[in-house]
């Protein structure tokens, strides 16, 4: 049906969550073809196994799948794809959780440190060239911190159970970052 | 963040390695806001990311085959439906109505008796407050008795529509037939208090059926056969009915934890 192919091409995400919420089973493909792979590398960076990263992804669309009208239904609820971002983070922090439990907590991928190539700087996608470097000064538990907490969004509690270090450390690691960051950029 | 990152920054990001973090944050901040570099993103997959994408779509697609379809979105009438008149209510609101216009045509067409409005006013609402809260016909009540809404005031507010709708009922049929306002309602006021009240002992529906045959069989069947107005309906007896509403409210007040205990047979 060209019609609403071409219709489904030309609609935004939150149109398409709210088309989900009424039903539409095309608009629920269209949106998991558009936002899947985004999702997918995101969580690959938070999460080194693959198992717990596709049971997340499933969960996740499954839940946008039931409650896409919870998102709809609200009148100036930002982003769809941040509204996505935050019920994948939520279900990140229960696989933790429940590995946890069991003793089994998934494996994170190790911060890199590696030196910003000649070509990046070209780019101009950058946050400020202090901020950067400041950040890149930063011990990678630091830096891992930050990134949850501030980026992600996640809570200390969260945190806590992603990175599998108590919450006091949590604590401490992101003062730390934080007093790191202002004498950088004083 | 307005300049897109390049398409070697976007496979560098989705093969997962490769990128300092100062990028991989602001590459990560961008696509949250940028459609065209999650499409860029999207042809930069590498085939191990495909691979599990595809496994969750099959994934995806028993789990929805399963499961229940969308929640539609929650309107703001439909709580106040709920809470207010139930569709269940409707059938006996409109059997009242029938029975209070056949009492009207009766008097009109048998002047001797006395005013067959005034005599059946009383136990009008009685059927609606019996079903507002009843077990075996709300198939919602055992969601609703769960609730911590549910009790007293659930019932209260149910029978509040019960009387706005039945009340107009009898007025107009008071009006029709040149029967006192006064005695029309009080009555009928006072009935519905004193089921309320019965019903935190002994459960609604009882309370309702047990007050509307003690009526009957007391005073509109005798006054029928005698045709003859009973005591209690003559003026002079609106302030005992007015008392009546203030004892029996104040006993309902102080039983309204009976609502919500099983021994209550609701």
């Amino acid at each position: 049906m060209p019609g609403v192919r071409r219709s489904l091409d030309a609609a935004d995400e939150e149109e398409l969550v709210r088309r989900t919420a009424a039903g539409d089973r095309r608009a629920f493909d269209e949106l998991y073809r558009r936002t899947s792979p985004w999702l997918a590398a995101r969580l690959r960076r938070r999460c080194a196994d693959d198992d717990v990263v596709a049971d997340v992804l499933q969960e996740t669309y499954l839940a946008v799948w039931r409650a896409a009208g919870s998102f709809a239904g609200s009148a100036a609820a930002g982003s769809a794809v941040g509204w996505l971002w935050t019920i994948a983070a939520n279900r990140l922090v229960d696989a933790f959780r429940r590995r946890a439990r069991l003793a089994q907590v998934p494996p994170v991928p190790l911060t890199e440190t590696v030196a910003p190539a000649a070509e990046d700087e070209v780019m101009a996608a950058r946050i400020g060239q202090e901020l950067e470097q400041a950040l890149l000064l930063l011990p990678p538990e630091l830096r891992q911190v930050l990134r949850a907490m501030v980026l992600d969004g996640f809570s200390v509690r969260e945190t806590s159970l992603l990175l599998s270090v108590p919450e006091g450390t949590v604590k401490s690691r992101a003062r730390r970052a934080r007093i790191a960051l202002r004498e950088a950029l004083s | 963040m307005t300049t897109h990152p390049t398409l070697a920054v976007l496979t560098r990001y989705a093969e997962g390695s490769g990128l300092d973090d100062a990028t991989v944050w602001s590459v990560e901040v961008h696509l949250e806001g940028c459609p065209q570099c999650r499409a860029g993103l999207a042809g930069a997959t590498t085939d191990g990311t495909r691979a599990l994408l595809d496994r969750v779509a099959i994934g995806l697609a028993g789990g929805i085959a399963a499961g229940p379809v969308p929640a539609r979105r929650r309107r703001l009438w439909s709580a106040v439906h709920r809470r207010w008149l139930i569709w269940a209510l409707l059938p006996w609101l409109t059997m009242t109505g029938a029975v209070l216009g056949c009492a009207v045509l009766l008097e009109r067409l048998q002047p001797g008796l006395p005013s067959l409005v005034l005599l059946l006013a009383p136990v009008a609402p009685l059927p609606g407050v019996a079903v507002a809260w009843s077990r075996r016909v709300d198939p919602a009540w055992e969601l609703i008795a769960g609730t911590p809404a549910a009790g007293l005031t659930m019932l209260l507010r149910r029978t509040a529509s019960v009387l706005a709708l039945v009340v107009p009922v009898l007025v107009l049929a008071g009006a029709r037939s040149g029967v006192s306002l006064a005695l029309v309602l009080l009555p009928c006021l006072a009935f519905t208090t004193a089921t309320i009240a019965l019903g935190a002992v002994i459960g609604v529906r009882r309370a309702a059926a047990g007050v509307g045959v003690l009526w009957t069989a007391a005073v509109v069947l005798p006054s029928v056969v005698t045709e003859k107005l009973p005591v209690v309906l003559e003026p002079g007896s609106v302030p005992v009915w007015t008392v009546a509403i203030v004892a029996l409210a104040a006993f309902a007040a102080s039983r309204a934890d009976g609502y919500r205990r099983l021994s209550s047979h609701n």
